[in-house]
C-alpha cells in the first residue's frame, strides 16, 4: 500500500471524526439540532471530545505524511487502533443496553438507534484500516 | 533430611522477578508491566527434590546504593539477612544495564545465580545471548528462564542448591584504576579494625561504597572503631567523582564482555516506538490519556448494567422473602432490611468493579500506565510533584492502600509525603458504587461522563493540593523523574483476568466483613429504641443524623445522608450500604427511592459524589498513612484537610451545578 492511500484514509477519517466531534460538543452546549439527530449525532460533550481527539491524531499523521516525513505513519496506525478500540467500547455498551432492556422487560420500547453514535459507526471505517495495515503495525508486539 | 534454602530474588525493576516468584512458589502476587510494582518483600515456599526453598521476592533496584525506601528494603535484605543464595533476575533484552547490578552483587561474595529472564524475547528480537559463555566470563551460574511460561524453573532451583553448597565464594572484583584502588586500600586498613563490620561485610565492598559516598554504609561505620580514620580519609576526597569513575569502570568491564556473548541486531522502528511517538506526544499525550479514561468509565458503567439488573432482582427478591417469611419479625427485618439490603446494595456494583479492574489490568499489563506517568511528568513537575508520583496516583484508582505503599519508590522524603497526602483524593474503587448509584439515578445517559468528571476532579484536586503543600508546608525542589519505559506487550487473558479477580475478590471480602458489619450497625441504629418506626427520625440513626445534619445541611444533605457519610469512614462502600438500610431497599428500589426523595436533586447528588470523593480516607487508608509517615500529625492532617476541601468543593458544586444542569 502506498502512503498516498494512507494519507487519503487518514484525511477522510480525521475530518469525519473532527467534524462529528465538533457537532456533538456544539449540540451539547447550544442544544439539539433535529437534522443532526437524524444523522445519529447526539449532543454529548464527553464523547464529542473523544471524537475530536481521534480526529486530531489522524490529522496530525496526515500533516506529517504530506510534508514527506514518515513520522506521520504511527499517528495513522494509532488513530486506527484508537478508532477501533473506542468503537468496540460503544458496541459493547450498545449490546449491554439491549440486554438490560430485555431483562427489565422494556425490549419492545428499546431501539438500537438510540445508542448509535459516530464513535460506533466511524469505527467501521477504522476496522477496514486495521484489516489493511494491522499486520504491518503489530509486527513486534509480543505477548506479556 | 530435608534442607531449607533461602533464596532472595533481586534485580532491576520490571525484569520479571514477581512473575518468576509466582511461577516458582505458585503465589499470585501482583505483577505489572512497569517499574516499581513490588515495594515490599514477599515470601513464598516451594519443595523440590527433598529441598525446602523459601523464596523472597525483593523490590527492584538498579544498584546496591539505595536511594528510595523500596531499594533500601532490597539492599538491606541481601546485606543483613544473608540469604543462602541470591538469584539476580536479568532482563535478557537489556543486558548491559542489568549487569551493572551484577558487578555490585558479585563484590559481596554472596552465592549468586543469574536467571536470564525474557530470553525468548531477546531471541525473537534477533539478539540471542550465549549465556554459557557469559557464565564463564562472570564465573556465575546462569540459567535461561521465561517466567511467564515457567521455563527453566527446575534448572534455576538446581543451580541455587549447587551454589548454596559451594563454599567459599571468592570475590569478583573490578579494577577501578590506580587512584581509586589506592583509596580502597587506604580505607580497608582502618575498616579491618572494626570487628563488627569486618565480620559482616566484605571489606573491599565497604571501602568501595564509602568511596561512592553511600550514606547507608557511612551510617554503619559511624560510631565504630574505624569511624574517625575513615571520616578523615573521606573528608579529603570528592565522592561524586569516585562514584562516576567507578560506574564508568563497571560499564567498561561489561562492555568488554558483551560483544563476545551477545549479537546486537540493529532494528528499525518497533511497535513500541511507533505507539510511543503518538501516546507520549507533547500535545496529544494528555488528551489521549483522558479519552482512554473516558472509554474506561463508559465501559464500566454501561457494560455492567445487565449484570447489575440480575443481582438487583435477586437482592430485592431475597430481602422481601426474608422480611416476609423469617420469624420473629425483628430477625426477618435484620436479615432482610439490614443484611441483605445493606450488603446487596453494595454487591450490586461488583460487575462495575470487575470491569474497571479488568480495564486497569489491561492498561497496566500492556505498559500504557508507565506512559501515563511519563506524559503527566511535565504538568506535575510544574506544580511541584515528581512524575513518579503519578504511578501511585493511578494505582489509587484501584485502592488507596497499596497506592500509598507504592510511594516508597519515590526517593525524596518531601515528595513522598506530598504523594501520600494527596493520594486519598484519587477515586478508589470503593467510591465507584456511590458514583454509579447517584449518577445512574440522576444523570441517566450522561452517567458515564459524570463518573469521568469525578475521576478527573480527583486528579485535579490531588495536583492542586500538591502545589499548595509544595509552596507552603513542604517547600523544596522537585526530584527529576527518570523512568525506564517498558516495551508494550499484548496482555494475556489469563494474567489480566487473574489481576481482575485478585482485586475484585477483595471487594467481595469487604462485602462479607466490614460492609456487613456496617449494615448491621446502621440497621440496629435505625431500629432502636424499641418501638420506634424503622429508619425514622426518632431512631438512634435519626438522632445521630440530626446531630450532624447542621454541618452538612449547607451542602443540601439531610440526616440520612449524614448517617451514611459517618459510616462511610469504615469503607466508602458503606455509604451505599447505609443508604440501602436507611431507605429499606435493594439498589433498584434504592435508585427509585433516592430519585423520589424531594430533598435530593441532580445538583445535590453531584455535590454528594464530590463530597464522598474527597472527604476523608477510609480507616484502612488512614492506617497505612500512619504506617508510612510514622506520624499521627500527618495522619490527622490528611483527615482534616480532606474534610475541609470536600466541604468547600461540594458547597461550590452544589450551588453552581443548577446553573449548568438545571436540576436544583
Amino acid at each position: 500500500m502506498s502512503n498516498g492511500i494512507k494519507i487519503l484514509f487518514g484525511a477522510v477519517l480525521g475530518v469525519l471524526y473532527a467534524a462529528c466531534g465538533l457537532l456533538q460538543v456544539v449540540q451539547a452546549i447550544f442544544g439539539t439540532m433535529e437534522s443532526l439527530e437524524a444523522l445519529f449525532i447526539p449532543g454529548n460533550i464527553f464523547s464529542g471530545s473523544v471524537l475530536l481527539v481521534i480526529g486530531t491524531v489522524f490529522l496530525t499523521g496526515v500533516r506529517k505524511l504530506s510534508i514527506g516525513t514518515e513520522e506521520g505513519m504511527p499517528f495513522i496506525y494509532v488513530g486506527i487502533l484508537f478508532s477501533v478500540g473506542i468503537g468496540l467500547v460503544e458496541l459493547l455498551a450498545l449490546c449491554a443496553l439491549g440486554a438490560d432492556a430485555y431483562l427489565v422487560g422494556e425490549w419492545a420500547d428499546w431501539s438500537a438507534a438510540d445508542a448509535v453514535n459516530p464513535l460506533l459507526y466511524l469505527a467501521v471505517i477504522g476496522v477496514l484500516g486495521l484489516l489493511a495495515w494491522g499486520k504491518e503495525f503489530f509486527r513486534g508486539a509480543r505477548a506479556a | 533430611m530435608t534442607r531449607e534454602i533461602r533464596i532472595a530474588l533481586t534485580g532491576n525493576p520490571n525484569v520479571g522477578k514477581t512473575t518468576l516468584f509466582n511461577a516458582l512458589t505458585g503465589s499470585r502476587q501482583h505483577v505489572g508491566n512497569w517499574p516499581g510494582v513490588t515495594v515490599e518483600k514477599k515470601t513464598g515456599k516451594v519443595s523440590r527434590n527433598g529441598c525446602e526453598f523459601e523464596v523472597v521476592d525483593l523490590p527492584g533496584t538498579y544498584s546496591l546504593t539505595a536511594y528510595s525506601a523500596d531499594e533500601v528494603i532490597a539492599r538491606d535484605f541481601i546485606l543483613d539477612e544473608k540469604p543462602d543464595v541470591v538469584v539476580q533476575v536479568v532482563d535478557a533484552t537489556n543486558l548491559e544495564r542489568n549487569l551493572y547490578l551484577t558487578t555490585q552483587l558479585a563484590e559481596l561474595r554472596t552465592p549468586l545465580v543469574i536467571a536470564l529472564n525474557m530470553a525468548d524475547m531477546a531471541e525473537a528480537q534477533g539478539n540471542p545471548i550465549d549465556y554459557r559463555k557469559l557464565s564463564g566470563f562472570l564465573e556465575i551460574p546462569i540459567v535461561r528462564t521465561v517466567g511467564t511460561r515457567g521455563e527453566g524453573l527446575q534448572d534455576l532451583l538446581d543451580a541455587a542448591v549447587k551454589e548454596a553448597k559451594t563454599s567459599p565464594h571468592h570475590e569478583h572484583t573490578i579494577g577501578y584504576g590506580n587512584e581509586a584502588e589506592e583509596m580502597i586500600a587506604k580505607l580497608t586498613d582502618p575498616l579491618s579494625a572494626d570487628r563488627t563490620l569486618s565480620g559482616k561485610y566484605p571489606l573491599r565492598w565497604l571501602a568501595v561504597k564509602l568511596l561512592e559516598g553511600d550514606e547507608n554504609v557511612l551510617a554503619k561505620v559511624r560510631g565504630g572503631a574505624a569511624s574517625a580514620r575513615v571520616q578523615s580519609i573521606l573528608s579529603s576526597i570528592n565522592s561524586d567523582e569516585y562514584e562516576a569513575t567507578m560506574a564508568d569502570k563497571r560499564y567498561e568491564a561489561i562492555a568488554a564482555i558483551l560483544p563476545q556473548v551477545h549479537r546486537t541486531n540493529t532494528r528499525g522502528t518497533t511497535f513500541s516506538d511507533m505507539v510511543d511517538r503518538v501516546v507520549t506526544n507533547r500535545y496529544l499525550g494528555i488528551p489521549i490519556f483522558l479519552a482512554l479514561m473516558w472509554g474506561a468509565f463508559e465501559l464500566t458503567f454501561t457494560v455492567a448494567t445487565p449484570f447489575m439488573t440480575v443481582i438487583d432482582t435477586l437482592t430485592v427478591w431475597l430481602a422481601e422473602f426474608a422480611v416476609a417469611s423469617i420469624e420473629p419479625a425483628w430477625l426477618g427485618s435484620l436479615i432482610g432490611d439490614g443484611i441483605i439490603s445493606g450488603v446487596g446494595a453494595v454487591l450490586i456494583f461488583l460487575p462495575n468493579i470487575l470491569i474497571l479492574f479488568l480495564i486497569l489490568a489491561l492498561l497496566e499489563d500492556s505498559g500504557y500506565l508507565a506512559r501515563a506517568a511519563f506524559i503527566m511528568d511535565r504538568p506535575l513537575y510544574a506544580l511541584g510533584l515528581p512524575g513518579k508520583a503519578f504511578i501511585p496516583m493511578l494505582i489509587g484508582f484501584g485502592c488507596n492502600v497499596p497506592a500509598i505503599m507504592a510511594t516508597r519508590s519515590i526517593e525524596s522524603e518531601k515528595d513522598r509525603l506530598i504523594s501520600i497526602l494527596v493520594n486519598p483524593f484519587m477515586s478508589c474503587s470503593a467510591r465507584l458504587p456511590v458514583y454509579v448509584l447517584f449518577a445512574g439515578a440522576f444523570f441517566g445517559a450522561h452517567a458515564g461522563g459524570v463518573m469521568f468528571f469525578l475521576y478527573v476532579l480527583g486528579i485535579a484536586v490531588a495536583i492542586a493540593s500538591a502545589k499548595l503543600f509544595r509552596s507552603t508546608i513542604l517547600p523544596g525542589e522537585v526530584s527529576p523523574f527518570v523512568m525506564e519505559m517498558p516495551p508494550y506487550r499484548l496482555p494475556t487473558a489469563m494474567t489480566s483476568l487473574m489481576h481482575m479477580w485478585s482485586r475484585g475478590s477483595m471487594y467481595l471480602r469487604k462485602a462479607g466483613t466490614i460492609i456487613l458489619l456496617g449494615a448491621m450497625l446502621v440497621w440496629a441504629l435505625a431500629s432502636f429504641p424499641y418501638g420506634v418506626e424503622y429508619g425514622s427520625a426518632e431512631s438512634f440513626a435519626g438522632m445521630l443524623g440530626h446531630l450532624v445534619e447542621p454541618l452538612v445541611a449547607p451542602l443540601g444533605f439531610d440526616w440520612k445522608v449524614a448517617v451514611a457519610l459517618i459510616f462511610g469512614f469504615l469503607a466508602k462502600e458503606v455509604v451505599v450500604g447505609s443508604l440501602g438500610v436507611l431507605y429499606g431497599a435493594g439498589e433498584e428500589s434504592l435508585t427509585d427511592a433516592l430519585f423520589a426523595d424531594p430533598s435530593l436533586s441532580a445538583a445535590t447528588a453531584l455535590a454528594l459524589m464530590v463530597f464522598v470523593l474527597l472527604y476523608m480516607p477510609c480507616v484502612a487508608a488512614l492506617g497505612v498513612i500512619k504506617k508510612e509517615t510514622g506520624s499521627w500529625k500527618w495522619t490527622g492532617f490528611a483527615v482534616a484537610y480532606g474534610i475541609v476541601v470536600a466541604w468547600v468543593l461540594a458547597f461550590v458544586v452544589g450551588h453552581l451545578a443548577p446553573f449548568f444542569i438545571g436540576g436544583a
